[in-house]
């Protein structure tokens, strides 16, 4: 209901209706009890009246007959009756009559015979009329009464004696009952009084001559003592009709008009009370109302500009009330959301540890920037802050990040924001620069990470890499030039270099690449991965002494996929963890497969930085020789120089728990990494594998060549095996063997095979000893 | 009241020659006695009952008479008084007020206006009939006069008997009648010898109409 929707028109309305129906209530019972007082108050005035009206009648009676007995005893009129002479006792009734009213006089003999009446003058004598009234009369001396004449009319009758000083006659005096008698008893009885002969004509009465007729309409004659109702003219009245003399009765009407005037009065009174006080409250309500919900609707405001995030207006309700608590309530609280979305804000946007933006706030700004000018997107990576993190606690790890961070905001160009993104890497863009800046800039903020930094004491000497990205050559957007800023920096990590361009770097792994997990779990469990086994050649003996394990993957859809295609991302992802210990697994399997059929070989599996430094590989090795029974140098795992230098520490931990099992350890793809000699003096491994870029080029490059000739020296004058691999021609292998190489690997020899293949091959090559 | 005067004659003050002669005449003849007893229908002996003998056949002998209704007391007394036709009444006023007598009573209408002490003139009954007195300024005081033309009757005591002496030997009516009578008792017709004669009357009275008098002192009257 609309009439409902603010709290000021309900409030009002609630407590405007609430009296409304108090005062209705009341009047409707006041009403309601009114018509019953009425009544009774009718009643009891009509009984009061009527009982009133009796006495009156008795009183007038007496009044008359003594008037009459003064009269009677007038000397003049004895005497004028004592001379019996009839024109002078007719005169002096006449006469003596009018003095009180009486307006028909009689003189009867003590025998009850009429001597002379004024009505009939010259008459005969006659009984007296009235037998009644005159043998009360002789009974109590007078008599009184109501008593219809020869005229119709009806007449109070008192019948007195003339006394000289005995009784010698009686004088009848008649009083008319006409109107003027009806309206004096009604103004001293105060009802309305009605005469109504047994014929049932009107004789007498104080009604208007319209009420006459309606009364005599009404079956007046059903009327007795009893109170009853009738209504003459639409007005009600209370009637009782009592006797009056033989043939009359009188009709006594009590309005009930006169009851209800002074009711009315007091209900207008009560109705004008009542509609004062309605007016007044609702005047006072919505007044209240108003007072209640004005600070509510402000409040209202007050909260929706809250909600559109504006708490710049603080909100003034200045009341005592609970209203006012609310409105204090309502501004500490915006205060306090103030203050929080503030700390939100700057929690969102803001790295709590360097106090600097954060990646989010870095892509608000670049996409605030405008799009068509050019900006740069460099990552900063810090080189092995792991292992300091590892190593000195992290608290020290962080306060190295604050000091990062307050020495790369130096180095901020004016046009431009420093973020860090994560863990220890950060990120600028500066806007309006280009490749030339990227050359300048990455030099400068090299230079300064050279300078050691003070933590707690200690001079940490710390690098970084930076890879850089330009819009809009790699990228219109913030996370594609993320991307390729670190993949740029993760190439130049990887190479060493310092800095890498994102455009030099290129694309990283094609976006077919982000599907690629959930197809590697899928075929790790429908066995697309397969390996393949390319022998490892003694090149002294000729013989077949080993053999390194290669992944493949059988995609359903792109074919074979090479390595180099998923192995890179796998190890990204992470996801190689799975991949190895199925690999190992498969390996582990073959190895003692072959073994039963007679091949001994040494199986060689590849293991990633991740797998190294897998704290579970020592177990699981354990148990795979366990499963398989087999020896533990049977199996021999190779570990890039690259994935050795991610840690070394644990690697070294790690390839001496790996290499106390028994299990020959290999350093893969030797020469294209930085490890020292120091460093690769106290690994704990067998072997050596000179990274096949310079056994490729041995003919074309006689350093190449010299490098393979002092490494071979090298690793034979620390006690280990050199493999080459990558041969892909007589004369390399011949080279090689002249020059002293342990085991070669390559194409020249043989492809990597299927297991049954490589089994086949092996048992036609055994024999064949090398050139 | 008119009671209390008792047991009395009337008083007949005639001229001592002509009371001798009757004298004689009653003696000459030998004179009776009637006595007559009214009683109420109850028993009760009624008093001021009229007794009178009327000769039959012959007239009464004349008389002249005077007699006085004395106003004492605001009363008339006595209250019946019994009277020869021609008879002259004196009515004294012995009260300290005075008063009106007058009758209406067609015997004799008179009326003595305002007057103390001694009226001026007796008033003369000359006509038989019951002559009924009042005061017009005293509603109660009432008294009868009843004019006979018989010079034989007497009037009641207290004991109801009244007694007619030295009545002639002969034939006559006998009458009774009272004032407040209901209805008249029949006359009978007598014959008187030289033996008492006892007659006895039952009369029903209307009770008398008592009116209040007030006291003299008190109110001014």
């Amino acid at each position: 209901m609309t009439l409902f929707r603010t709290l000021e028109r309900r409030i009002a309305i609630v407590f405007v209706g609430l009296l409304v129906f108090v005062v209705l209530l009341m009047l409707l019972i006041v009403a309601h009890s009114g018509e019953a007082i009425i009544l009774a108050e009718s009643q009891r005035q009509l009984a009061a009246g009527a009982r009133n009206f009796g006495s009156l009648i008795d009183r007038d009676q007496r009044q008359l007959e003594l008037a009459a007995s003064v009269l009677t005893g007038d000397f003049g009129f004895r005497e004028a009756i004592a001379t019996q002479d009839r024109a002078t006792v007719h005169s002096v009734l006449r006469n003596h009559g009018s003095r009180i009213g009486a307006r028909v006089m009689m003189v009867v003999s003590l025998d009850g015979q009429v001597m002379v009446d004024t009505q009939r003058l010259g008459k005969a004598a006659r009984p007296f009329p009235f037998g009644d009234l005159l043998r009360a009369a002789q009974e109590n001396g007078r008599s009184g009464g109501v008593a219809l004449m020869d005229d119709a009319q009806l007449y109070q009758i008192v019948v007195v004696p003339i006394m000289a000083p005995v009784r010698i006659a009686w004088v009848v005096m008649g009083f008319p009952v006409e109107d003027a008698w009806a309206l004096e008893f009604s103004r001293a009885s105060g009802l309305d009084v009605s005469v109504i002969t047994a014929g049932g004509g009107i004789q007498a009465s104080s009604l208007a001559p319209g009420l006459r007729v309606a009364l005599k309409g009404q079956q007046a004659a059903a009327l007795d003592e009893q109170p009853r109702q009738l209504a003459l003219e639409g007005r009600n009245y209370h009637a009782v009709a009592l006797r009056f003399g033989p043939q009359a009765r009188v009709v006594l009407l009590h309005s009930l008009e006169h009851s209800e005037a002074a009711f009315r009065e007091l209900e207008r009174i009560l109705e004008l009370i009542a509609g004062a006080g309605i007016a007044l409250f609702v005047v006072g309500s919505f007044g209240l109302a108003r007072r209640i919900a004005g600070p509510l609707n402000t409040l209202a405001r007050a909260a929706r500009r809250i909600e559109a995030g504006d708490y710049s207006e603080a909100v003034a309700v200045e009341a005592p009330d609970e209203i006012g608590q609310l409105a204090a309530g309502f501004e500490s609280m915006r205060t306090g959301i103030a203050a929080r979305e503030q700390k939100i804000v700057r929690l969102a946007y803001e790295d709590t540890l360097t106090g600097l933006p954060n990646r989010i706030r870095l892509t608000e700004y670049l996409d605030g920037l405008d799009p068509a000018a050019a900006a740069a997107v460099a990552v900063l990576g810090l080189d092995r802050f792991a292992p300091i993190n590892d190593a000195l606690g992290h608290p020290v790890g962080d306060r190295l990040l604050q000091q990062v961070g307050a020495r790369l905001a130096g180095l901020l160009p004016p046009r431009g924001m420093l973020a860090r993104l994560w863990g220890d890497e950060f990120a600028f863009v500066v806007e309006g620069v280009d490749e030339q800046w990227a050359h300048k800039f990455a030099a400068s903020l090299l230079a300064a990470l050279h300078e050691p930094i003070e933590v707690d004491g200690q001079r940490l000497d710390v690098s970084g890499s930076l890879g850089v990205a330009f819009r809009p050559a790699d990228g219109r957007d913030m996370d594609v030039l993320l991307r390729r800023a670190e993949l740029a920096m993760y190439s130049a990590k990887r190479r060493q270099s310092g800095y890498a361009l994102a455009g030099e770097v290129g694309d990283g792994p094609p976006p077919e690449q982000l599907s690629l997990i959930g197809e590697m779990r899928r075929a790790l469990e429908r066995r697309e991965f397969a390996l393949h086994y390319q022998p490892k050649l003694a090149l002294a003996s000729g013989r077949v002494v080993g053999a390194e394990a290669l992944l493949r993957w059988q995609h359903p859809e792109r074919g074979m996929m090479p390595p180099t295609r998923f192995i890179p991302f796998a190890e990204q992802t992470g996801f190689i963890r799975e991949i190895t210990p199925w690999l190992l697994e498969e390996v582990a399997a073959q190895a003692a497969a072959w073994r039963r059929q007679g091949i001994a070989v040494v199986l060689s599996a590849n293991l990633s930085a991740r797998d190294l430094l897998n704290p579970d590989l020592v177990g699981l090795m354990r148990r795979l020789l366990a499963t398989h029974d087999l020896p533990a140098a049977a199996l021999c795992l190779e570990i890039t120089e690259s994935a050795l230098m991610e840690d070394p520490a644990l690697a070294l931990s790690h390839l001496a728990e790996l290499a106390a099992i028994g299990l020959k350890l290999s350093i893969d793809d030797y020469g294209a990494g930085q490890a020292s000699l120091s460093y690769l003096k106290s690994l704990p491994v067998h072997e050596l594998k000179i990274d096949q870029s310079f056994i490729g080029s041995l003919a074309a490059s006689p350093k190449d060549a010299a490098i393979v000739r002092s490494t071979i020296a090298l690793g034979h004058a620390l006690g280990l095996s050199v493999v080459a691999e990558g041969i892909e021609g007589e004369a390399d292998l011949a080279w090689l063997a002249a020059a002293g190489c342990d085991v070669g690997q390559g194409y020249f020899i043989s492809r990597p095979m299927e297991a049954p293949a490589f089994a086949d091959w092996i048992s036609t090559r055994a024999a064949i000893p090398v050139v | 009241m008119a009671d209390r005067a008792g047991h009395q004659t009337g008083r007949l003050t005639s001229r001592p020659l002509l009371a001798w002669i009757l004298l004689a005449w009653a003696c000459a003849a030998g004179a009776a006695s009637l006595t007559a007893s009214v009683r109420s229908p109850a028993g009760a002996p009624v008093a001021d009952a009229a007794i009178v003998l009327e000769p039959t056949g012959r007239p009464a002998p004349a008389a002249r008479g005077h007699a006085t209704i004395e106003q004492r007391d605001r009363e008339f007394i006595p209250y019946l008084t019994i009277v020869r036709k021609g008879t002259s009444i004196d009515f004294p006023n012995h009260d300290p007020v005075k008063h009106h007598v007058y009758s209406f009573s067609p015997a004799k209408v008179f009326e003595i206006k305002l007057y103390a002490g001694k009226s001026v003139n007796p008033v003369i009954f000359d006509k038989t009939g019951e002559v009924v007195l009042g005061c017009n300024i005293h509603d109660w005081m009432a008294a009868h006069v009843l004019v006979v033309d018989t010079p034989w009757f007497a009037k009641t005591g207290a004991d109801g008997i009244a007694r007619i002496d030295g009545v002639p030997p002969g034939a006559y009516r006998l009458r009774v009648w009272h004032p407040r009578q209901k209805a008249a008792a029949a006359d009978r017709d007598v014959s008187l010898g030289a033996a008492a004669r006892r007659v006895d009357y039952t009369l029903e009275l209307t009770p008398r109409l008592i009116v209040p008098k007030p006291p003299l002192d008190a109110g001014g009257y």
